[in-house]
Order: structure tokens, then sequence, then C-alpha cells
């Protein structure tokens, strides 16, 4: 039974990303290539070793990933320009010191483009909607500075349009509370400081709530414990003030227990195969319990807390007390 | 010339009708960070989608080609972006690729752009009848599918026809009986009762109330360790701004154990339906209201409030210890003032 975070294997898992041997599974993730590396890289700045993935290699992929006639980044080289992707890369680039590389009037131009009359952010050109676009343009526009570009009143009023009975938020308007859009839409209300907007006796129940037996978060009533919901739930905990309302001696021991003590990385559930995806909110979430020897990690925007300060971004979120060993 | 079985599938570089494209590779004049390594045909396939949209090409053989890509990765957007593009630049016929997509949804349910693709059609073909029921129907393999859900709620309020909401309380009433702990049939039976304005024959929300109130009481009876109806009782009384008092008599045999076996069974009572005998009780989520009507009544009751929250800190509910030691805390404040 695990009851510690291997991170020198989860580092090595990550290093090791790149020589795929599932070939398949490799190229058909391609749509997902620039969140992987955002993913991947955080988990390692998390853990202490941001060295370990080769800086410049990187911030060339990210630069490849440059679509000219969009002004902005796709997941890969020829993929059309995405809000995620943009949002991934210029996270990536500001972690690895690089941000100087990207015209961001082009960026700005791109992301403000894609809100509708509604206030929703669509993610591309093909008009999916989704909350979890708004927070990717609110969370860029704030880490490129030019977060008085947006239309605050109009995109507030569409995450009041999500917000349902229970407290929670949905992905569109009239959709069902799940914590992963819970979270994208308490992190952009945090990030417009209109956090009044939420009401929070019940939303924080509600998330305290997704706590099951065995230690481990789910995304609504009834559905299974999935580590990722370690990140969603616990963030907009933490952003709330509210996170000693989760058992986190149960949570850290369901976040161990998922781990793969022989590939390395972390799965959505004790027993399944692992992702980086997976691997990263993982050690997010544990970075916000207190364990020992990792880095703070601002839960608004998922990146390291020494980044967002040194931007003058923090808003007043809490996570556990850093436990020394 | 052989029709190429499974095992022959001929490459787009092999087929002579396709010779006139220029196929681009990925990766131009570019290191990658990590090479890709692809499948023969998943590579061909691309190479030739970037040919194409590199010359604009919007033909009836683009459709077989992005439809190629799409059943090998539904996550490869640009080539929904490109198929949708061509299918309206030709003025296909919408219906049979929606035909095509149920069956490519029962493969990729989880897939966004399976949904949204659809969503796109609708709005082009005005029909949303059929797609409640292709809807229903994929439902019926996973029944708690987000983006299935979503959609439904979507097409109803974007047509907004008394016809089609006419049959969603029946609707989502099936999907209940069928899991009585369904949160998205709860959340969507709120949605048609509340959310969506008022339509004709539904004009008298009390009585909207009063049904949707017998209906959870109903249910909280059958299986009272549901969330999900709790919260859905929670919401009716919120939003027609009833005192959680007025429940009282109803949740309060929830909130105790098991009446000891010989005990002489209580009158029946319609209003408010009592704990089946398998029940497992106490209640969490009753004792919790209880505590929650003490709370609202004040003064001599807060002490009443703070035994039951005790009980669920220490006893009943102990993974959200905090959450009643805070209740408690909080509680306390108002009894000082």
């Amino acid at each position: 039974m695990t009851t510690s975070l291997l991170v020198p294997l989860h580092v090595a898992y990550i290093r090791a990303l790149g020589n795929s041997k599932d070939e398949l599974s490799y190229h058909l993730s391609a749509h997902l290539r620039m969140n992987a590396v955002y993913w991947g890289l955080t988990a390692l700045c998390i853990m202490g070793h941001k060295d370990a993935l080769d800086r410049d290699e990187m911030v060339d992929f990210v630069m490849s990933c440059w679509d000219e006639e969009a002004g902005a980044f796709g997941a890969h080289p020829d993929h059309d320009a995405h809000l995620h992707s943009t949002l991934n890369a210029i996270q990536i680039l500001l972690m690895q010191d690089a941000l100087a590389r990207v015209d961001v009037d082009r960026v700005v131009k791109f992301i403000l483009s894609l809100q509708q009359p509604s206030g929703i952010f669509a993610g591309d050109a093909f008009g999916e909607t989704d909350t979890r676009f708004l927070y990717c343009a609110v969370n860029a526009l704030s880490l490129l500075g030019r977060l008085h570009e947006l239309d605050v009143e109009k995109t507030v009023a569409y995450i009041r349009r999500c917000r349902n009975f229970d407290g929670g938020f949905g992905a569109i308007a009239d959709a069902e509370s799940h914590a992963a859009r819970v979270f994208v839409c308490v992190a952009t209300l945090a990030i417009v400081d209109r956090l009044d907007e939420i009401d929070q006796p019940t939303l924080c129940w509600w998330l305290s709530e997704r706590q099951l037996p065995n230690g481990g978060l789910n995304g609504r009533p009834e559905k299974l414990e999935d580590v990722c919901y370690s990140f969603w739930v616990l963030s907009a905990l933490s952003i709330l003030g509210k996170l000693t309302w989760i058992d986190a001696s149960k949570l850290e021991a369901f976040i161990h227990s998922a781990q793969d003590i022989e590939s390395g990385g972390i799965a959505d559930r004790p027993g399944d195969v692992p992702d980086v995806f997976h691997t990263l909110f993982g050690v997010a979430g544990l970075s916000l319990l207190g364990y020992p020897a990792l880095m703070d990690l601002d839960p608004v925007y998922c990146m390291p807390a020494s980044i967002i300060e040194k931007l003058g971004l923090r808003k007043g979120w809490k996570a556990l007390q850093r436990r020394t060993a | 010339m052989d029709v190429p079985t499974e095992e022959e599938h001929l490459l787009y570089s092999q087929r002579p009708e396709w010779a006139d494209v220029l196929p681009l590779e990925q990766y131009e004049n570019i290191t990658p960070l990590a090479p890709i390594f692809y499948t023969d045909e998943y590579k061909d396939a691309t190479n030739y989608f970037r040919g194409i949209v590199k010359s604009e090409e919007m033909t009836p053989r683009v459709l077989e080609l992005t439809e190629d890509i799409i059943r090998q990765n539904p996550g490869h957007y640009s080539a929904w972006q490109y198929r949708y593009k061509t299918l309206m630049a030709l003025k296909c016929p919408l219906d049979d690729e929606l035909k095509l997509m149920d069956e490519l949804a029962v493969k990729h349910l989880k897939t966004y752009q399976v949904w949204h693709h659809r969503r796109l059609l609708v709005q082009q073909t005005r029909n949303p009848g059929p797609e409640l029921e292709f809807i229903a129907n994929s439902l019926q393999n996973d029944m708690k599918n987000y983006h299935t859900w979503s959609y439904r709620q979507w097409i109803l309020a974007y047509f907004n026809d008394d016809e089609l909401w006419s049959h969603e309380l029946d609707f989502v009433e099936s999907m209940l009986e069928a899991d009585v702990r369904n949160n998205s049939a709860w959340h969507h039976r709120f949605f048609i009762a509340f959310q969506s304005g008022v339509r004709n024959g539904d004009q008298d929300r009390d009585a909207i109330v009063r049904r949707e109130l017998a209906f959870v009481k109903e249910r909280i009876a059958v299986a009272p360790n549901n969330a999900s109806a709790w919260n859905y009782l929670r919401g009716i009384l919120d939003h027609a701004k009833t005192p959680y008092s007025e429940l009282q008599a109803f949740v309060k045999p929830y909130s105790l154990p098991q009446p000891p076996f010989g005990t002489p069974p209580e009158v029946v009572d319609l209003e408010d339906p009592l704990p089946s005998k398998e029940a497992q009780l106490p209640c969490v989520a009753a004792i919790e209201f209880m505590a929650d009507i003490y709370e609202e009544a004040g003064s001599g009751d807060l002490m009443k409030a703070t035994e039951l929250w005790r009980s669920l800190a220490n006893e009943h509910d102990t993974m959200r210890r905090r959450y009643w030691e805070y209740r408690i805390k909080e509680a306390s404040k108002t009894i000082k003032i």
C-alpha cells in the first residue's frame, strides 16, 4: 500500500512520454499535444524538477504550433488555433520564461473574437461553447496583462445563467452541475473579482459532498471517484476558503493508491492505466493539501504560485499548510 | 480491380482517383519535440487531408476522407470543421449525415465534437423531434452522459416548441424509474419544471410546486439515501421561497433510526409518505435538513441543531466532520449576540 508520492518515478514517467511505445494512442492524441506538454511541465514544476524536460526543445515545439492565419496556437503543428491550446501555450512559455516570443496583440484579438453575444466563449471557429473556454479566455487575458479589454459584465452574466439550484455550475446554461465546470466558473469569477456571484454556503457544501467513503472525490452525485477531481474540487474550495471541509488524509491516501508503482504516473483511480493528465491533477491536489516538499500551486491559474505572485495576479485563496516531512 | 478487403485497405496514395492531390507531410522543416509515430493509414489520410485543405477542395471525396479520419480519431477537430464546411458547400442532404452520426455517436459518446456536429446539423435541418428520440436511445447505453443530457437541454431551449416540451416529464420520469439516483435526470426535471419559462397549461405555478413536492417525497420514501433527491427538494423550496419548516412532519421520520421491530405501523399519510421498512435510517440528509429547520427557528432550537450537527460530525457523517463543526461554530456566534 503506497503511502507517499513517488516523485522520481513520476518525473521519469513524464520524461519518457515522448518515446511512447504505444504508437497508436500517442498519435491519436495529437489534438491534445499542447495540453499534454502543459500538464507534464506543470507537474514537474510542482515536484521541483522543472528541468527534467529540455527547455529550448519545448519552446520550439510551442512556437511550431503557431497558426499564422488565426494569430494563436493550435494543439499540434498544422492544427487550427484553439483557445485551450492557446492558454496552455502561454502558460508553458511563462513557466519557461519565453513569453517574449509571442505576438500578444494578435493572440488577444483571437481570444476576444471568440466571445459570443451571450457572453460564453467558443473554443475555436467550429463554435463549440463551454464554460471551460470562458476560463481559458479569462485566464489567458489575465496572464497577458490584457484583462481590461474583456467585457466583464457580459462574461459574468453568462456564468450567472450557468448557476444551478444546487449552487453548482454547468458547461453551458441549463446544464447539470459538474465539479470541473464549478472550478472553471469559480476560478474565472476569482480572476475578475466577482466571487459575490456564488452562493458560497450551498456550493461549498456541494463540493465537500463529492468525497466518497474511499476518500476519493467525484464530479457529481452518484458518480465514481476520479483523481482529477482532487484538483477541480480542491481548487474551488481553496479559492472559497473552505479547503478544510475535505478529509485531507483520506484524499491523500486515495491519490497515493492511484499511482503506478512500476511505470510511474498517476491514474484516475487505483489499478487503472496512468496518464499525464491525472498525474498533474494528483500532484496538484497533493500540493494544495500541504504534502511535504512540493512547490505551491496557484489554484486559480493552475500554475506555480511563485510565477503568479511575480505577475501580481495572486488572489485570496487558501491552501493547507505545507507539512515538513 | 479487386475490392479491397480489411487487410488490403488501399492507402489514398495508392488510389488513382486521388492522384491529383498533393499530400502534405506533417512537420515540413520543423524538428518535433518528439517524433510522432503514425500508423501508415492515419498518416496517409491526414497527409491527404492537409493537401485538400491547402487547395480548398470541397467535393464528395473530401467527405469520404474526413469520415475516414474521424473514424480513426474523433478528436481531430480540424477534420470535423472542414467536413461541416464541405457539407454546407455541397448542400448535402443532412438527414443522411445525421444517420451517419448516429452510428459514430454510439462508439464515441464521450467526444465533444460528435455532439457539437449534430448541433450544427440540426440548426440547419430544423427538425428536432428525431433528435430527442436519438438522445433517448443513446442514453440507454450511458444514462448519465453529460454531453447527451446537455444536448437535450439545448434542443428543448433552442427550438422551444410546446409539442417537444409536452413529453419531457414522462421521459424524465422513465429515466428516474430506471435509476432513482441519476443526478442528470433530477437536474433535467428541475430544468423542465422550473427553469424553462411558463408553457401553456403550466400557468398555475403553485400546482407545479405541489406536484413536484409530491413527486420527490415519494422518491425519497422509496430510497432515502439519495443526495440528488434531497438537493431537488431543497431546490423546490428555495425556488418557491417556502420555509424548510413546512416539511418538518415529512422529514422527521427519516432523521431517526428505524422503529424497533414490533412497533405498530403509523397511519398512512399520503401527504407525508414514511420511509420503507428496508430503508437505512437515520438518513444523513434528513438529519441535516432537521438541523437547518432548527437553526432557522433560532433561540432555543439552536441547541437542537447543534446536537444534530454533533451527531453528524461524530457518528453519521464523519468524513465531513470539519464542515459540521463549522456549522456548530457559526450558530454559536448567533447565540452569543
